[in-house]
C-alpha cells in the first residue's frame, strides 16, 4: 500500500426500500474508509444489502442517507472513474473482445490508434491474446470475465469494484481466476473493492475481509489478513482464519442461533 | 432403414460425392414435386377449365412473360414491376416511420402512452379495408402503396417497441458505468440491441405487404400490377393465366421473405445474438 491514502471514504451509509408492507432496510450505518492500493472484501449472507452497497458506490443507486466520497470528490452517479465488474459478465453480446474493452474509450471519444494501444495493454494483461476478434458467445465463462475485468480496467479507473465476478464459474475456474485477478491486481496497483458469499474466496484475496450483518446490512466486524501472496490454503492458519470468519457469518445466518 | 431412400436419393442426386446438401433440402424437393404431382392428378381425373393443370399454367406462365396480354396490353414483366415498385414504396415509407416511432415508444414511457391508444385503434383495421378510401383520396399508383405501408407499419412498429423493452438492464447498468449519458446509452446499446428485433419485424412486415399489394390492386383495378392481372384473367375467363400470375406472386413472396430471413439470420449471428 501505497502511503495510507483514503481513496473511497464511506460515511453514514443508510438505503431502505419502500415496499408494499412497509419499507426494507438494505443498509444502516455503514462507514468505511478504503486504502490506496488496498484489497478489501465484503462478505456477507445472501440478501444482507453487499450487492446494493456496491451499486451505490458505482453510482447506479443512490443512498438514502449518507455519502461516498472517491478522492474527496462525493459520488453523485455513474462514472468510469470506477471500473465495475458484473457477476452475469454483462458483455456487450455483439461487440467483439477488443470493442468490448474499447467501449468506455470509445465514449470518452478517444482516438482510434490510442484505444487500440490501451486495449492491447489489457488483452494481453489478462491473458486473452488471440481472442481479440472473438464475441461474448465464443468464449468460456472464465474468460468472459477476463473480458470483464479488461473492460472495467481499461478506463483507468481509480478504484475496481468487482460484484461476485468468479460466482457464475465453476470451482476450478473461480480458483484460477482469483490467482489470475491477484497477478492483474499486483500488476495495476488498482484498489479492489470485491463482494463475495464464500468466505474461503475472501480469506485467499483480500488485505481486510469485511462481514457484512444480514438486514439491516451492517458492518459486523472486520478481520485483517496480513499474509502474503500467493497464501496457501492447506496451511493451519489459513483454516484457522477460515473457521473464525465463518463463525462470525454464521452468527448472522442463524445456523448457531 | 428410414434414412436409406433419402440417402439413396442423395447418392443419385450428388453422385457418390460426400457432399453435404442438408436433409432437409432434399424433403423440401420432395414436398414440392408431391405437390405438383397430386396438382396434376387431380386436374385430369376432374378436368375442368376453373381448374387447369400444372401443364397449361406452365405455358401460360411462360406466354405471360413473352406476349403482352390482350386485355391490359402489357407483358407480365410490366405488371411485376408494377407491384413490385409499389411494394417497395410502402415498405420503404413503412420502415422509415416506423422505426423512429417504434424507438421513441419503446424508450418513452410518455410517447408509448401517447401512441398506444392510436396504435391500438389503428391495427385490427385490415389494411385492405382502406384500399378503397386511399385509392380515391391517393390516386392510380399511391392508392395500392398505402395498404402496403400500414400492412408492414405495425410489425415493425411492435417489434421494435418489443426489442428495446427487451435490452437487458445490466448491459444498460455496464454502459452507464463505462461513462455512458443518455444519448450514448441509447445509440451504443438500445440501437444495437433492437437490430435483430427490428430484422423480425422486417420479415413478418413483408409477408404482410405481399398480401397488401395483391388485394389492393384487385380492389383499385385500375393502373396496371400482378393483383391487377390476375382479377382481369379471372374476369375474361382465362383461368390458366389467373394461376400463373397467382405464381408470380408465390415466387416473389418466396423470394423476399427468403431473402430477408436470411438477412435475419446473418444479422444476428454476426452480431453474436440468437
Amino acid at each position: 500500500m501505497d502511503g495510507n491514502e483514503i481513496v473511497l471514504s464511506i460515511k453514514d451509509l443508510h438505503k431502505s426500500f419502500r415496499k408494499d408492507d412497509g419499507e426494507l432496510v438494505a443498509i444502516e450505518d455503514f462507514s468505511l474508509d478504503i486504502m490506496d492500493g488496498e484489497f478489501v472484501c465484503v462478505l456477507g449472507p445472501s440478501g444482507c444489502g453487499k450487492t446494493t452497497l456496491l451499486r451505490i458506490i458505482a453510482g447506479l443507486e443512490e443512498p438514502t442517507s449518507g455519502k461516498i466520497l472517491l478522492k474527496n470528490n462525493e459520488i453523485t452517479g455513474p462514472g468510469s472513474d470506477r471500473g465495475m465488474v458484473f457477476q452475469e459478465f454483462s458483455l456487450f453480446p455483439w461487440r467483439s473482445v477488443r470493442k468490448n474493452i474499447e467501449f468506455g474509450l470509445e465514449i470518452r471519444k478517444i482516438p482510434k490508434e490510442e484505444r487500440r494501444k490501451i486495449s492491447d495493454k489489457y488483452i494481453d494483461l489478462v491473458g486473452l491474446k488471440g481472442f481479440e476478434t472473438s464475441h461474448p458467445y465464443e468464449l468460456s465463462g472464465g474468460m468472459k470475465q477476463r473480458v470483464g475485468i479488461a473492460r472495467a480496467l481499461a478506463n483507468d479507473p481509480a478504484i475496481l469494484l468487482m460484484d461476485e465476478p468468479f460466482g457464475a464459474l465453476d470451482a476450478q475456474t473461480r480458483n484460477l481466476m482469483q490467482k489470475e485477478l491477484l497477478r492483474i491486481w499486483s500488476e495495476t496497483k488498482k484498489t479492489v473493492v470485491f463482494i463475495t458469499h464464500s468466505v474461503d474466496e475472501a480469506v485467499f484475496v483480500a488485505d481486510r475481509v469485511v462481514v457484512m450483518s444480514a438486514r439491516p446490512g451492517q458492518i459486523r466486524d472486520i478481520f485483517d489478513v496480513k499474509w502474503p501472496r500467493p497464501r496457501d490454503r492447506a496451511s493451519v492458519e489459513f483454516a484457522s482464519l477460515r473457521k473464525k470468519v465463518l463463525a462470525e457469518l454464521e452468527k448472522e445466518t442463524g445456523m448457531n442461533r | 432403414m428410414k434414412t436409406g431412400t433419402i440417402g439413396r436419393l442423395k447418392r443419385a442426386v450428388l453422385g457418390d460425392s460426400e457432399r453435404k446438401l442438408p436433409k432437409s433440402v432434399i424433403i423440401v424437393v420432395i414436398s414440392l414435386v408431391v405437390f405438383v404431382l397430386a396438382w396434376w392428378a387431380l386436374s385430369t381425373a376432374f378436368p375442368s377449365e376453373y381448374f387447369p393443370t400444372p401443364y397449361d399454367v406452365g405455358v401460360a406462365f411462360i406466354d405471360s412473360f413473352q406476349n403482352p396480354d390482350p386485355n391490359t396490353g402489357v407483358t407480365m414483366w410490366q405488371h411485376m414491376s408494377q407491384s413490385l415498385v409499389r411494394f417497395l414504396w410502402g415498405f420503404a415509407l413503412a420502415f422509415f416511420l416506423a422505426l423512429p416511432v417504434g424507438l421513441l415508444m419503446g424508450f418513452s414511457n410518455v410517447a408509448e402512452t401517447f401512441g398506444k391508444p392510436i396504435v391500438e385503434v389503428f391495427r385490427p383495421i385490415p389494411p385492405i379495408a382502406w384500399a378503397p378510401f386511399f385509392f380515391i383520396v391517393a390516386g392510380l399508383f399511391w392508392g395500392p402503396v398505402m395498404p402496403v405501408f400500414l400492412g408492414v407499419f405495425f410489425p415493425i412498429l411492435s417489434n421494435v417497441i418489443f426489442g428495446v423493452k427487451s435490452v437487458d438492464p445490466l448491459l444498460l447498468d455496464a454502459a452507464r458505468t463505462q461513462g455512458a449519458n443518455k444519448r450514448t446509452l441509447f445509440s451504443k446499446v438500445i440501437l444495437p440491441f433492437t437490430i435483430p428485433f427490428l430484422m423480425t419485424g422486417i420479415r413478418i412486415g413483408l409477408g404482410i405487404g405481399w398480401m397488401c399489394i395483391v388485394a389492393s390492386e384487385m380492389i383499385v383495378a385500375i393502373g396496371g400490377g400482378v393483383g391487377l392481372y390476375i382479377r382481369v384473367m379471372a374476369d375474361v375467363g382465362r383461368y390458366d393465366y389467373m394461376f400463373a400470375g397467382m405464381v408470380v406472386i408465390a415466387i416473389l413472396g418466396i423470394v423476399t421473405t427468403e431473402l430477408s430471413g436470411n438477412i435475419e439470420r446473418r444479422v444476428s449471428k454476426w452480431m453474436g445474438m440468437k
